[in-house]
C-alpha cells in the first residue's frame, strides 16, 4: 500500500544522492547521513562521534558560519547522533533549494578546525552530560546498563560517551583525524525531497558535490559481541526515592529479518494503552507505576531493553517474577492478536510519512540499512510475521542468560 | 572556479495560500469546520471542549476527568476500547490546555464509521470506574516523588505563583498537594458541566469524502441534546495578577542551576503581540539567537538557553530558561541582563532583522505542512476568537515590525521593575 517513489544516482566521488518528488507544500528537504557513529570510537575516546556533530556547525572552509545563512534563507536544521550514524537535515523553502547545497557541501569539504572552537564545545556537551544524564534521577541508567550489556562490542558506551573526562580529552589533531576518516562523499548518502525538481537537484549535487574528492575511510571491523550464557546483573544505590529495575536483552541487527520481529514484541509489550506490559503490570497487578520496552534499533546484534518504575509496596524481585511470567506468556499469543499490532504497526507508518522530513530521514536510513527500498517494503515484512515465528524469537531473546539486569536503589 | 564563499542569493518566499476552512452545522448545531487537505487518506477529528486548565475549581481536574474518560463506557471497557482502536489501527487521545480540551481521533477514511462511535463513548457515556481512578492517581503521586527532584519543576513551581499570584490559573501547577485533593466525586460533575454539545466544536482535516463526513458526524454526534451555546469563559479573566518581581532564589544540590526569567505578556489579538514575537525570536527563539550565540557559543556555560513567548485567549507569558552549570550561575544572569539591556538601548540593525523575519517566516510556512497541523492553527484561531484571515496575513504582520518597536517593547517589557527570576540550584 506504501509507494513512495525515489530515484538513485551516484557521483564520480562515491557520494549516493536520492531524490524523492513531493510538491504538495513548496519546500525543500536536504538529508545528509554519513555512516560514522559512537561504535567508530575507541574505548578510551569516547562520546567523539556526537562532539564531532557539534563541531560541524561550528563553520566550515569557506563559510564561517553554517546557521546564519541558512536561517537567512528561511530554513531550519538540526542533527543527531546515534551509535551506528550521525545525520544532518534541513528544512527551507524550495526556491532557496541552492543554498542547501552551498552549505552542506562546503562543510563535506572541509571543517574550519580551532582550538577555540573545540573548547567551547566541549564545554556545551559537558554540560549536555549533565543535563540530561547526570544531574536527572536515574538519569546514567542507561550508560550504566549498556556497560553491563555488551562486553565486546562498542555498543558499550552511549553516543554522549563513557565518561565526561573522555570528552575533555579531545584534542585538535584526532577532531582532524576523525573528519577526514569518516566524512567523507563515499562515507555518506544525500537524500533530497520536496518541492524539487530531480535534474536540477542532479545539476546542484554535479556543481557543489562533485568537486570533493574521494577519501580512504578509516572503517575498521568491529568485535562481535559474544553470545552471552548466563544471567548479568549489577546494583547502584543513588539518591532517588523508588526501586527502578532496567533490563537489556540480546536482539537480532537491524538487517536481520528477526530485527522486524522483535520489533513488532516490543510494540506489542509497549506500544499504546492496549500494551500488554502496562495493562498487566502497571494496571491490572500494579507492581510497577511504569513499564517500557525499547527496542535500539541497532545495526549491528543490538538490544531490546524493558524499563520499570518498581511500585512502593512491591520489591524489585517481584516485579521480575510477574515480568518473566508476562514475557513468557507471549507463548500463548493468538492470531487476533498478532494481526491487530500488525495493523497497529502498519498504520504508525503511513502516519510516520505524512512530512516530508520523516520520508526523507526514512529512506536515508533504508538506503543506510542497505536496501533503500525498505521505505516501501517495509510494512510487507511486518504483515508476513507468522504466529510461530513471533513465539520462536520471544523465547529466544527473553530467555534469563540473554539477560542484563541493572538494579537501581534507593540509598 | 566553484565560489564556495558568495551564499547564494536570498528570494522572496513564494506566496502561500493556505487551504481556508469550510464551516457547518450537525443537526443539533455543534458547529464543524473541515480542511480537506493533504494526499493520505487519513482524517484527524477533534472535537473541542472549552474547558482545561482555567476552568477548573482544582488544578488537575480538567486532565484527569480526560484521562478517565477513556477508561470505562457504557460499551467498553478500558482495554476492549484499546482493542477495537487498534483493530482499526486508530488512534484516539486527549489533549489538555488552558482553555481546551480536545478528544483527537486519528483514522483512516475507511474506519471512520467504526471508530467515530468509539469518539462518542468517550465523550459522552464515561462509566468512571472508581478503581482505576485510585489506582491512576497513586501511580502519578509517585512518579510526582521522582519529578518533585528535578531542578525543573521545582523551577516551574516557584516561578508560576510569583508570576501570577498564587491564586491564578495560569500560575498554577500539580504537586503532590494537588494530586492528593482531586476526589473521585469531582470527575462526573467536571464531566457534566463541560463535555457538553453546546461547548464544543469539531474540526476536521485530512482526505475524505466531506459529504460522508458529514452524514457520518450527523449520525454520530447530532442527536446529542443541545442546550444552547455554553456561554461560560475561562476563570483566568476574573482572577487579578498578584505578580512579585526581583530575584528568588531555591537552594538545591546538584551540578546545574535551572533559571527562569520572564514576565506577563499578550494575547495574539494585542499590537504589541508582533512585535513581542519579533523581541522573543531575536533574544532567544532560534538557534541563532543573541542568548544562544553569547551564552552557549561564545562561554560554553550551558547546552541550551531559549526564551519563549506564550500567548493564551487572556494575555500570556514570556519566558527565558536555561540550565548552566552551577559556579556560573551569576555570570549566566549577567550576560542575560546585559543581551537585554543592549535591546534596550541599541537599535537591530537591518541585517540580523531579515536574517529573524525571514527565518520566523519560514519557520512559520514551513510549520503548516500537513493537514492536521493547519487544522490545529485554525483551533487556536476558532478558540482565542481570531480573525480567519490571522494566518494568511502572518508573515506580512511580521514583516511590518520595525527596529523601534523592538527596542521599545524590550524597554517596557524586560526592564527590572517587570522581570522575575528564579534560581534553583547554586547562586
Amino acid at each position: 500500500m506504501s509507494n513512495i517513489p525515489y530515484e538513485i544516482h551516484t557521483l564520480a566521488n562515491g557520494l549516493r544522492v536520492i531524490i524523492h518528488e513531493d510538491h504538495s507544500v513548496p519546500k525543500a528537504v536536504m538529508n545528509i547521513l554519513y555512516r560514522v557513529g559512537s561504535k567508530d570510537e575507541e574505548a578510551h575516546r569516547t562520546g567523539f562521534a556526537h562532539l564531532f556533530e557539534h563541531l560541524m556547525f561550528e563553520g566550515s572552509r569557506h563559510i564561517p558560519h553554517y546557521d546564519e545563512p541558512l536561517q537567512r534563507a528561511g530554513g531550519q536544521n538540526n542533527a543527531f547522533t546515534t551509535s551506528d550514524i550521525t545525520n544532518y537535515y534541513l528544512t527551507l523553502p524550495s526556491n532557496q533549494l541552492e543554498t542547501a547545497f552551498w552549505l552542506e557541501s562546503d562543510r563535506m569539504l572541509e571543517l574550519a578546525f580551532s582550538e577555540e572552537k573545540l573548547a567551547i564545545q566541549k564545554s556545551v556537551v559537558i554540560e549536555e552530560f549533565k543535563q540530561r544524564y547526570l544531574n536527572q534521577p536515574y538519569g546514567d541508567a542507561h550508560l550504566r546498563l549498556r556497560g553491563l550489556h555488551f562486553q565486546q562490542h562498542p555498543y558499550n558506551w552511549a553516543t554522549i560517551g563513557k565518561e565526561i573526562s573522555h570528552i575533555e580529552g579531545a584534542t585538535l589533531e584526532y577532531v582532524q583525524d576523525f573528519f577526514f576518516g569518516y566524512y567523507a562523499p563515499n562515507n555518506a548518502t544525500m537524500v533530497v525531497a520536496g518541492d524539487v525538481d530531480p535534474a536540477e537537484v542532479m545539476q546542484l549535487a554535479e556543481k557543489w558535490f562533485g568537486p570533493i574528492p574521494e577519501r580512504a575511510l578509516k572503517k575498521h571491523p568491529l568485535p562481535q559481541e559474544p553470545a552471552q550464557t548466563a544471567p548479568r546483573r549489577d546494583t547502584v544505590y543513588a539518591d532517588v526515592p523508588f526501586p527502578a529495575v532496567y533490563k537489556m536483552y540480546h536482539m537480532p541487527a537491524h538487517t536481520d529479518r528477526d530485527y522486524y520481529v522483535a520489533d513488532l514484541i516490543t510494540d506489542l509489550l509497549s506500544s499504546g494503552r492496549n500494551a500488554r506490559l502496562f495493562l498487566n503490570m502497571v494496571k491490572q497487578r500494579q507492581v510497577a507505576t511504569s513499564v517500557s520496552a525499547f527496542s535500539w534499533g541497532m545495526y549491528d546484534p543490538g538490544a531490546l531493553s524493558i524499563d520499570a518504575q518498581i511500585a512502593a509496596g512491591h520489591s524489585p524481585e517481584a516485579y521480575e517474577e510477574a515480568l518473566q511470567q508476562e514475557l513468557d506468556s507471549l507463548q500463548d499469543l493468538s492470531e487476533e492478536d498478532l494481526q491487530r499490532i500488525k495493523n497497529k504497526v502498519e498504520s504508525m507508518f503511513v502516519l510516520n510519512q505524512m512530512t516530508i522530513l520523516n520520508k526523507a530521514m526514512s529512506i536515508a536510513t533504508c538506503d543506510s540499512l542497505g536496501d533503500p527500498e525498505l521505505i516501501n517494503t517495509t510494512p510487507q515484512i511486518y504483515q508476513a510475521i507468522t504466529l510461530e515465528e513471533l513465539k520462536e524469537v520471544a523465547a529466544r531473546i527473553f530467555h534469563p542468560n540473554n539477560c542484563s539486569t541493572l538494579y537501581y536503589l534507593p540509598k | 572556479m566553484l565560489n564556495r564563499i558568495t551564499p547564494p542569493p536570498v528570494r522572496p518566499l513564494s506566496p502561500r495560500t493556505l487551504p481556508a476552512y469550510r464551516e457547518a452545522a450537525l443537526s443539533n448545531g455543534i458547529p464543524v469546520y473541515w480542511i480537506p487537505h493533504g494526499q493520505v487518506e487519513v482524517a484527524e477529528v477533534m472535537m473541542v471542549f472549552r474547558a482545561g486548565d482555567s476552568f477548573q475549581p482544582k488544578p488537575g481536574l480538567a486532565d484527569y476527568t480526560a484521562k478517565m474518560m477513556a477508561e470505562g463506557t457504557a460499551s467498553y471497557t478500558s482495554t476492549g476500547l484499546a482493542r477495537k482502536l487498534d483493530d482499526h489501527g486508530a488512534w484516539l487521545s486527549h489533549e489538555t490546555d488552558m482553555e481546551f480540551i480536545s478528544l483527537n481521533l486519528t483514522s483512516l477514511e475507511r474506519h471512520l464509521p467504526d471508530t467515530l462511535p468509539l469518539m462518542h463513548e468517550v465523550g459522552f457515556t464515561p462509566t468512571f470506574p472508581e478503581a482505576e481512578f485510585q489506582k491512576m492517581k497513586q501511580r502519578n503521586l509517585q512518579k510526582q516523588r521522582v519529578t518533585e527532584q528535578k531542578t525543573g519543576w521545582l523551577a516551574r513551581r516557584h516561578f508560576g505563583p510569583l508570576l501570577f499570584g498564587p491564586e491564578h490559573p495560569y500560575g498554577k501547577s500539580l504537586g503532590l498537594p494537588e494530586i492528593e485533593a482531586i476526589q473521585y466525586e469531582d470527575l462526573a460533575p467536571y464531566h457534566q458541566r463541560y463535555f457538553q454539545a453546546g461547548n464544543a466544536f469539531f474540526a476536521v482535516s485530512g482526505r475524505f469524502d466531506e459529504h460522508k463526513l458529514l452524514a457520518l458526524l450527523d449520525q454520530t454526534f447530532g442527536g446529542l441534546p443541545y442546550t444552547g451555546a455554553n456561554k461560560e469563559d475561562s476563570s483566568a479573566k476574573d482572577v487579578p495578577f498578584v505578580t512579585q518581581t526581583g530575584r528568588h532564589y531555591v537552594e538545591k544540590e546538584g551540578l546545574q542551576s535551572t533559571i527562569r526569567l520572564g514576565h506577563i505578556g499578550k494575547e495574539r489579538s494585542h499590537p504589541d503581540y508582533y512585535p513581542m514575537e519579533v523581541v522573543n525570536t531575536i533574544l532567544g527563539g532560534y538557534f541563532g539567537s543573541r542568548l544562544m550565540r553569547n551564552i552557549r557559543e561564545e562561554k560554553g556555560f550551558t547546552y541550551g538557553i531559549s526564551s519563549n513567548l506564550v500567548s493564551f485567549r487572556n494575555d500570556g507569558y514570556f519566558l527565558i530558561g536555561t540550565d548552566v552549570k552551577k559556579e556560573v550561575t551569576q555570570a549566566t544572569l549577567d550576560e542575560i541582563r546585559k543581551e537585554i539591556n543592549i535591546l534596550q538601548t541599541q537599535p537591530v540593525l537591518d541585517h540580523e532583522l531579515d536574517t529573524v523575519k525571514n527565518f520566523m517566516a519560514g519557520e512559520f510556512v514551513g510549520s503548516l505542512n500537513t493537514p492536521f497541523e493547519i487544522a490545529d492553527r485554525y483551533k487556536t484561531i476558532l478558540l482565542d476568537g481570531l480573525p480567519t484571515d490571522f494566518l494568511s496575513n502572518y508573515v506580512q504582520n511580521l514583516r511590518a515590525v520595525s527596529a523601534e518597536q523592538i527596542q521599545k517593547m524590550a524597554q517596557s517589557y524586560l526592564n527590572d521593575e517587570v522581570l522575575m527570576e528564579v534560581v534553583v540550584g547554586g547562586k
